[in-house]
């Protein structure tokens, strides 16, 4: 069995790591293909370092942007996952599949995904290696069958060599696929933006990042906690009283849960604009006119929602300006995750 | 170093997290030098007429509802079988997950092999997918996801699958995608089974007995009614968990061969 799980005491490490807005030194360490961040709390993902392997990542990397996952050869993940933004799609609110279909739902960005309890915006995923299975098989998205796409693959030379070589396995399953893709994506691990070298001792923030800092410890860091920059929990932010996007309670079948979705991570949230899990906000400054001021449903809205009214124009400055330091420019130029 | 701590922490965490979660509901039997085989094999029946067997693609007479039901795919999972013997004691079988697909014969017989000798009194399985493997990431085998029996956008197994054609259906047709395995939604039973007649099985080194699970395909529709109360369902909730229930608690050893 593959999927060993370690989550309750994950969450117990975890919630000894506290955020602050003061230094703390640590040394450094070399990065393999996969390693916790010093400031990182334990990965929920059981990482297997017994069957992950450059190749093994390699060939989830050829997979992540090979085109053959969709059903007419047309989109790969990489189409609408850029890495130079943060693996997310800079250019429309929602993203396109097959044939133009367009989604529902802004593309988010992928990294730290071992991090992750669930995903995607309504949480309905509950495993890293699972997830692939949604983009691939949706009819607004890659369109493509499994067994259509296993069949592909198999028909593959460089695919069935591949995996031998990879999983010194003669035929190609699914489970070695989304292992494969599951393997690349783990190294998506993005902590060296310069929050992180400032909690680490490597440098400071500016004076205004240094404010934001301090803003959003008061503001927002209950829900985007650090280091992850979210705490995984369903929020609703009150904006809207009629949702076309039932969020969370298509999951929970909860109506109380109407419009709840995950919060989302903000690490590189400078470079994954638009915003919100429609994407109707195109800057952050934006995000900030609104997130927690304006609340058409009262009953649904979260209690921790702050509101930015009482925050001076200057003070929101710093507060984008703080979320500027979480843009990790290695991560995003990495040539191990690139094309 | 980094590294290696972390992976110590990481196996230490899982074999607490593991030996915390394990279910042991009673000792393993004694240990048998000798072991031997049997075969589990899973027949239809439809309602309450053992002479007219649940057949794909021919109409039923629902006695209960009154519809006609002409099924095109009936496919549902069994797993975690055991055998038990009369001092409390279990046989697991191992990665024991089986896909039953009334399209395909082959899939309603299973064999069994390394079954420690001596008498069982009873078979325990799991009707539905434990909680445990719609948890655990990418599977293979009968759980593979490429046997369109798993849902990617809420992720777990659908435990049942019924489809086909019904008059009575608003649409013509009827497709009910029965899954959910946690809390009030769960669609999963544990079963423990008598064989009939407080008959006993014995498992020696020649013979193969042939455990016969019967299952009744119409009792889906026990408490659901018509079709006509809505021919689709694809999500967990209270109607997919009452379907799972009324066709699990019917289940039964028919016969031992």
């Amino acid at each position: 069995m593959l999927g060993k799980r370690s989550w309750v005491a994950s969450l117990i490490v975890a919630s000894l790591f506290f955020f602050s807005c003061s230094k703390d030194v640590a040394p450094t360490a070399e990065a393999p293909l996969f390693a916790v961040p010093d400031h990182f709390p334990p990965p929920h993902y059981p990482v297997d370092v017994t069957t992950m392997s450059k190749k093994t990542v390699e060939l989830g990397r050829q997979l992540f942007y090979d085109p053959i996952l969709s059903v007419d050869n047309s989109i790969s993940c990489g189409s609408c996952h850029h890495q130079k933004n943060a693996f997310s799609d800079r250019e429309l609110k929602v993203s396109q599949g097959v044939d133009g279909t367009p989604g529902t739902r802004n593309t988010p960005t992928l990294s730290n995904l071992a991090w992750y309890p669930y995903f995607m915006a309504d949480g309905g995923v509950n495993h890293l290696e699972v997830v692939p299975l949604v983009p691939i098989t949706s009819d607004i998205e890659m369109k493509q069958d499994l067994l259509g796409l296993i069949k592909k693959i198999n028909q593959n030379d460089h695919y069935r060599t591949a995996f031998k070589v990879a999983f010194n396995s003669d035929s190609i399953t699914s489970q070695l696929l989304l292992l494969a893709l599951t393997h690349f994506q783990l190294t998506f691990i993005s902590s060296d933006s310069k929050y992180d070298q400032y909690v680490s001792g490597k440098t400071d923030l500016s004076a205004i990042e240094q404010e934001g800092c301090q803003i959003f410890e008061q503001n927002c860091a209950q829900c985007h906690k650090p280091p992850l920059f979210t705490d995984f929990s369903f929020v609703n932010t009150g904006i809207d009283l009629h949702y076309t996007d039932p969020g969370r309670s298509r999951i929970s079948l909860d109506t109380k849960d109407s419009g709840a979705f995950k919060v989302p991570s903000l690490r590189n949230i400078a470079l994954t604009a638009p915003y919100m899990h429609d994407g109707r906000f195109n800057s952050l400054d934006e995000v900030l006119e609104h997130h927690g001021i304006d609340i058409a449903d009262v009953k649904r809205v979260d209690p921790r929602m702050k509101s930015m009214e009482n925050l001076s124009d200057t003070e929101k400055q710093s507060l984008v300006a703080f979320l500027g330091a979480l843009t990790d420019a290695k991560f995003i130029n990495n040539n191990r995750l690139s094309n | 170093m980094k590294k290696l701590l972390f992976i110590a922490i990481a196996f230490g965490v899982f074999a607490i997290t593991f030996s915390s979660c394990k279910q042991d509901e009673g000792t393993e039997p004694t240990p048998s030098n000798t072991t031997g085989n049997f075969d589990m094999k899973v027949d239809y029946q439809w309602a309450m007429q053992t002479i007219i067997p649940f057949e794909l693609n021919k109409p039923l007479y629902h006695p209960m509802s009154g519809d006609t039901l002409t099924y095109t795919t009936f496919k549902h999972y069994i797993s975690n079988i055991r055998l038990k013997k009369a001092d409390g004691s279990y046989w697991t079988a191992p990665k024991s997950y089986h896909l039953m697909n009334a399209a395909d014969t082959t899939t309603l017989k299973v064999h069994f092999t390394n079954v420690p000798t001596g008498e069982y009194v009873a078979m325990e399985l799991t009707l539905g997918v434990d909680s445990a493997a719609n948890v655990s990431g990418a599977q293979s085998g009968d759980l593979d996801p490429i046997n369109e029996m798993f849902w990617s956008w809420n992720s777990g197994y659908i435990m049942i699958k019924a489809e086909g054609t019904s008059p009575q259906s608003g649409t013509g047709n009827f497709a009910y995608h029965l899954g959910g395995f946690s809390g009030d939604n769960s669609t999963v039973s544990v079963r423990e089974l008598q064989f009939p007649s407080a008959q006993t099985v014995t498992i020696n080194q020649t013979d193969v007995p042939v455990i016969h699970v019967l299952a009744n395909p119409a009792r889906l529709f026990h408490s659901y009614g018509s079709v006509s109360n809505g021919e689709d369902i694809h999500m967990p909730g209270a109607a997919a968990a009452q379907m799972a229930e009324d066709f699990n608690s019917w289940v039964r050893i028919s016969q031992v061969q």
